[in-house]
């Protein structure tokens, strides 16, 4: 009943009609005359502007390095090792910080070597084993959210696998779960099997990846999955929408299909191709029905979040499906359908753009220039052994792509670092240590005292910034340049950020303290201390007049006594982290 | 008006109003001129009017929120939610009794943990306006089945849907219709930063052409301890950190933009906590602070105390409450969000007469969607056309406003499973509540670009 008017759009691969338009053509298509361009009003669209600055301005940097990148997949010639400050700019996007181990190995023995060691590192003690070594798995901690952020913590800040870490984290703000969003028992245990999960295939098959994250119990449960079952004619019941909604918006393909580098899909007159509509998503839910958490008692004890979801056949719904009007026989049991579902999502054409794209922002830079996305979308779609969607064919292919290695600053270059990623950057540079093993950093999402952000606390499945995001009232905006991480950048945050780090400098949080031992002997000298930090936290990046303000500054305070040389520590690092060369990472 | 006049009726009153200002021939761009129209418009300026848009994340179930309440449509109601309908008796106490009677002898009742609103509504301050959303143009659904007008980009998408609410235009939008009524006030008020304010982060709705929300927390605008005060116990370094994030910055557009934020948080905060502490820091009214919205709320009913040191005759505020996409757990969390949603209100409205600008401030509500009346078992999924609710004492109150859908799966006003197709364009309700704040018909097309499309231009529904 529900689809019988739907079936004939199924059956149409040209949305025309259906499609978002580019500046002015909607009115015109329907004999109107557009509003004036300048005025930046509704007929502007996104994608077309993201493309336009894209190609005309220099993005990332604009390439013109050494391409020593093969556009399919490894590197075909090595790369020259970096130098210090390369090694620490370099950490910055693959790992959190310059530490010294990771800076001697990128240096002595370059990119590569440094990228396959991190991908041969087993995971470090998993998040799940970690709870319920605490004694977290009893009935106190049955709702407790706050272990769910010792464990996150503990691992942004002393896991030794940095670039699985740094890649994990990009993910989960892809594959976005919230702990606040998890209305179910044991939600910690959710959350920590969850990271667990995109730990183990962080560095596996992107298809693979997708399926573990749709049989999670957390993403089963913020999402829905979880219990949903067929329709019901007597009750009117439907399936819910709520996953095969967007595992197709945010996980796989977005809304309007791409061209490899990142661009939309073009009609000769200029409109945009959506890739679904809503009658693919009502047909796409009767898929994803059937799916339940694995355990008898989901109150008795957390051991289930780890395991799949499992399929319940009485609650699948029967007859013909499909997936993006693609026919699934109603023979195909669940687990089978939704196989086929997922291979189809996975097999089109725009994830590698799509998820590219995104691992670039969140690596790299705002606002990759198409040829970069082409790039990670070829790597992407071929590791260069015919494999499609290898991660780490997909991570080397962002991290080591020319315009990442080799960028010319321009006006859209960089990308604001997120907070939480300055404040991990801090707290491994400076030796924070939790000697009770209990990382209580806690929800750092208040705006106005702490980070505006938490790992895991994402206001809701688009994440704490979209991809998409633009700057209004500003160049950026003018200009639609994307740059994610400005949507949590206000008075507030700004205002917020700075006050939590000049106290996190100076005290730690309770325990979690920094070690400024090895500071103290070098604040004698002020220009060598805010160098020094230039390097370990900017990547070397600080233009002059920074370095400059920063040096006199310090060098202001009089070095005469331990307490002095302390203060010149601290203020050296407030001021570099407040910088806003700093703060855009280039 | 068809959309085809709009451009000519831009450049008319664009080339009205530069004219008289002197500024024609000037080669710069449009939107540099919008400050100057603004100040040509401040003559419309007289006394205090803001807005205040309470935004509901997630698309708000609409169907437990303004439930059919007459037997025959309640029975056709609890027919197609099963186990989600609230039960009749549960609605006696908030069932509505409108002025205007409606059509068919139908009746409506609030949800049952939306009764802190009942008194307003009867109380004529508070008026329903039923099945509102996004649209291009009036359609219906068999133009929507056909394809065969325009319709809003990406629809059932929770971001992009928040962005044509708020903007006209899908995720990435950079200016929404409270910004750009604040574009006309700009000149109006003594500073602009405090004509759009924001107390929930961002939100593309108050950005306008010239208009920069200005974000405020709960607790006020925050001061940087390290610029305020010796950093670490030197003031050199406290100048230096003022110097470094608040100085305008050469090429690259992030850090423009990231000194640009701070330095407006820098410049602004000891005015408004200067402004704040000089008005009562609480009303006799009580705001419930465990409840995020109603902490909103009470900053920007301080912000309406503190208008005269602002400098503020014309201000537009966002606020906002989480947690609406239920699609799940819809009886066990949504009569609560609603609670939150009324006792906010019923606290911001009692404090709006304290003040003594309860006809000059108007609140209404909005959410990315409405969502479908068929249930998926534990709740409803992504919808268009919605109920809201519109609040203030220039409210013609106490009454229905727009059409009354049917209450049906499949029916003559939804497109499948209960998504009702809007019979109120959002752009009809922002062009109302513009032309409330002042904003002459003429310059509607700058707020609304879209007005053109409807006939009816104004709905009524403001005195």
């Amino acid at each position: 009943m529900q689809t019988s008017h739907a079936a004939p759009h199924l059956a149409v691969q040209d949305f025309g009609h259906d499609a978002p338009q580019i500046p002015g053509v909607l009115a015109q298509a329907h004999g109107a005359a557009s509003i004036p361009p300048t005025l930046h009003l509704p007929s502007a669209n996104l994608l077309a502007t993201t493309v336009a600055a894209g190609s005309l301005l220099t993005a990332c940097g604009g390439g013109g390095g050494g391409g020593s990148t093969a556009s399919g997949g490894g590197p075909v010639a090595k790369l020259p090792p970096p130098t210090q400050p390369q090694a620490a700019r370099f950490l910055g996007q693959a790992g959190f910080a310059a530490g010294s181990a990771d800076t001697a190995m990128l240096t002595g023995q370059g990119y590569e070597a440094w990228l396959e060691a991190q991908f041969a590192m087993s995971p470090s003690s998993g998040h799940f084993d970690w709870l319920l070594a605490k004694g977290y798995g009893t009935a106190a901690y049955k709702y407790n959210t706050g272990i769910a952020d010792q464990t996150l913590w503990r691992k942004l800040l002393s896991a030794p696998d940095v670039l699985r870490q740094r890649v994990v984290l990009a993910l989960s703000e892809i594959f976005v779960i919230s702990l606040p969003g998890l209305s179910i028992a044991w939600p910690a245990f959710a959350a920590a099997a969850y990271m667990d999960t995109l730990e183990a295939h962080a560095f596996g098959s992107y298809r693979q990846l997708l399926q573990a994250v749709t049989l999670s119990c957390g993403m089963g449960a913020y999402l829905n999955l979880r219990g949903n079952q067929k329709g019901d004619t007597k009750t009117g019941r439907q399936p819910d929408e709520n996953y095969a909604r967007e595992v197709m918006q945010l996980f796989t393909i977005g809304l309007v299909q791409l061209n490899p580098d990142g661009s939309p899909k073009l009609l000769a007159d200029g409109r945009a191709q959506y890739t679904y509509n809503q009658e693919h998503v009502t047909a796409l839910a009767q898929v994803f029905t059937g799916w339940d958490f694995n355990t008898a008692d989901a109150n008795a004890d957390p051991g289930f979040m780890r395991l799949p979801m499992r399929h319940i056949a009485t609650r699948f719904a029967t007859g013909d499906k499909s997936v993006l009007g693609t026919a699934i026989p109603a023979s195909a049991d669940g687990p089978t359908a939704m196989n086929i579902a997922l291979d189809t999502l996975a097999n089109h054409p725009n994830v590698g753009p799509f998820i590219g794209r995104q691992i670039v922002q969140r690596l790299v830079c705002s606002n990759p220039s198409p040829a970069y996305v082409a790039r990670v979308a070829a790597a992407f779609a071929n590791n260069g052994q015919g494999q499609r969607g290898d991660m780490k064919a997909v991570i080397r292919a962002v991290l080591l792509d020319p315009e990442a290695m080799a960028p010319s600053i321009g006006v859209a270059s960089g990308k604001l670092r997120e907070p939480v990623l300055r404040f991990v950057q801090w707290a491994r540079t400076f030796g924070v240590t939790s000697p009770t093993d209990l990382w209580n950093v806690g929800d750092t999402s208040n705006p106005g005292s702490r980070l505006g952000q938490s790992p895991l606390r994402s206001p809701s499945v688009f994440n704490f910034f979209r991809p998409g995001y633009v700057p209004p009232d500003s160049a950026l905006g003018a200009s639609g340049v994307t740059a994610p991480e400005f949507q949590l950048c206000n008075e507030t945050t700004v205002a917020g950020y700075l006050n939590f780090m000049q106290g996190v400098i100076q005290n730690g949080i309770g325990e979690l303290k920094p070690d400024y031992t090895a500071e103290l002997p070098q604040a004698n000298d002020a220009t060598a201390l805010v160098a020094r930090y230039s390097l370990l936290l900017a990547g070397g990046r600080l233009g002059a007049d920074t370095l400059g303000t920063i040096t006199t500054a310090v060098g202001s305070i009089a070095a005469t006594t331990d307490t002095a040389r302390l203060n010149r520590v601290r203020a050296a690092i407030l001021l570099v982290m407040a910088a806003p060369d700093y703060q855009i990472q280039q | 008006m068809h959309i085809g006049n709009l451009k000519n009726l831009q450049r008319r009153e664009f080339l009205r109003r530069a004219s008289a200002l002197g500024l024609v021939g000037t080669a710069a761009p449009w939107a540099l001129h919008l400050a100057a129209i603004g100040e040509a418009a401040a003559a419309d300026a007289s006394g205090y009017k803001a807005l205040v848009c309470v935004f509901l994340n997630g698309g708000n179930d609409h169907g437990n929120t303004v439930v059919p309440y007459d037997q025959p449509s309640h029975d056709a109601y609890a027919a197609i939610r099963q186990t989600l309908a609230t039960p009749r008796d549960q609605l006696a106490a908030t069932a509505l009794t409108p002025s205007v009677a409606l059509d068919g002898g139908r009746q409506w009742a609030l949800a049952p943990t939306l009764a802190p609103l009942k008194p307003a509504f009867d109380a004529g301050r508070l008026g329903v306006l039923l099945n509102v959303g996004t649209l291009v143009q009036p359609t219906s659904v068999a133009q929507y089945r056909a394809r065969s007008v325009p319709l809003p980009p990406k629809l059932f998408s929770h971001n992009d849907q928040q962005s044509v609410w708020q903007a006209a235009m899908p995720e990435g939008a950079t200016s929404g219709w409270g910004g750009r009524i604040g574009d006309l006030f700009l000149s109006s008020n003594g500073s602009s930063t405090f004509t759009c304010i924001n107390v929930a982060g961002n939100a593309v709705y108050l950005s306008g052409q010239q208009a920069v929300q200005y974000q405020i927390s709960t607790g006020g605008a925050i001061a940087v301890n390290g610029i305020t005060r010796p950093l670490y116990g030197s003031q050199a370094c406290a100048d230096a950190l003022r110097n470094l994030t608040t100085s305008p910055r050469g090429n690259n557009w992030l850090e423009q933009e990231l000194n640009r934020v701070t330095a407006r948080s820098v410049g602004a905060q000891a005015t408004v906590a200067a402004a704040l502490s000089a008005a009562p820091a609480n009303f006799a009214t009580p705001f419930d602070t465990t409840n995020p919205l109603a902490s909103q709320l009470l900053m920007v009913a301080r912000l309406i105390a503190s208008r005269a040191a602002l400098g503020a005759k014309r201000q537009v505020f966002f606020v906002s409450l989480g947690g609406f996409d239920l699609h799940d757990n819809l009886n066990a969390q949504h009569p609560a969000l609603l609670g939150r949603v009324g006792g906010a209100l019923a606290s911001f409205d009692a404090a709006m007469a304290e003040l003594g600008v309860a006809s000059q401030v108007t609140a209404f509500t909005a959410s990315d969607f409405g969502r479908t009346l068929s249930s998926n078992g534990d709740g409803s999924d992504h919808g268009w056309g919605a109920h809201h609710v519109v609040l203030g004492g220039a409210v013609r109150g106490g009454r229905f406003w727009g059409a009354q859908p049917e209450v049906s799966v499949n029916g003559t006003d939804d497109v499948g499973q209960g998504r009702l197709l809007p019979t109120t364009g959002v752009d009809q309700l922002a062009a109302t509540l513009a032309g409330w704040m002042g904003v002459a018909d003429s310059e509607m097309p700058l707020v609304v670009p879209q007005i053109g499309n409807y006939t009816q231009r104004n709905l009524g529904l403001l005195a």
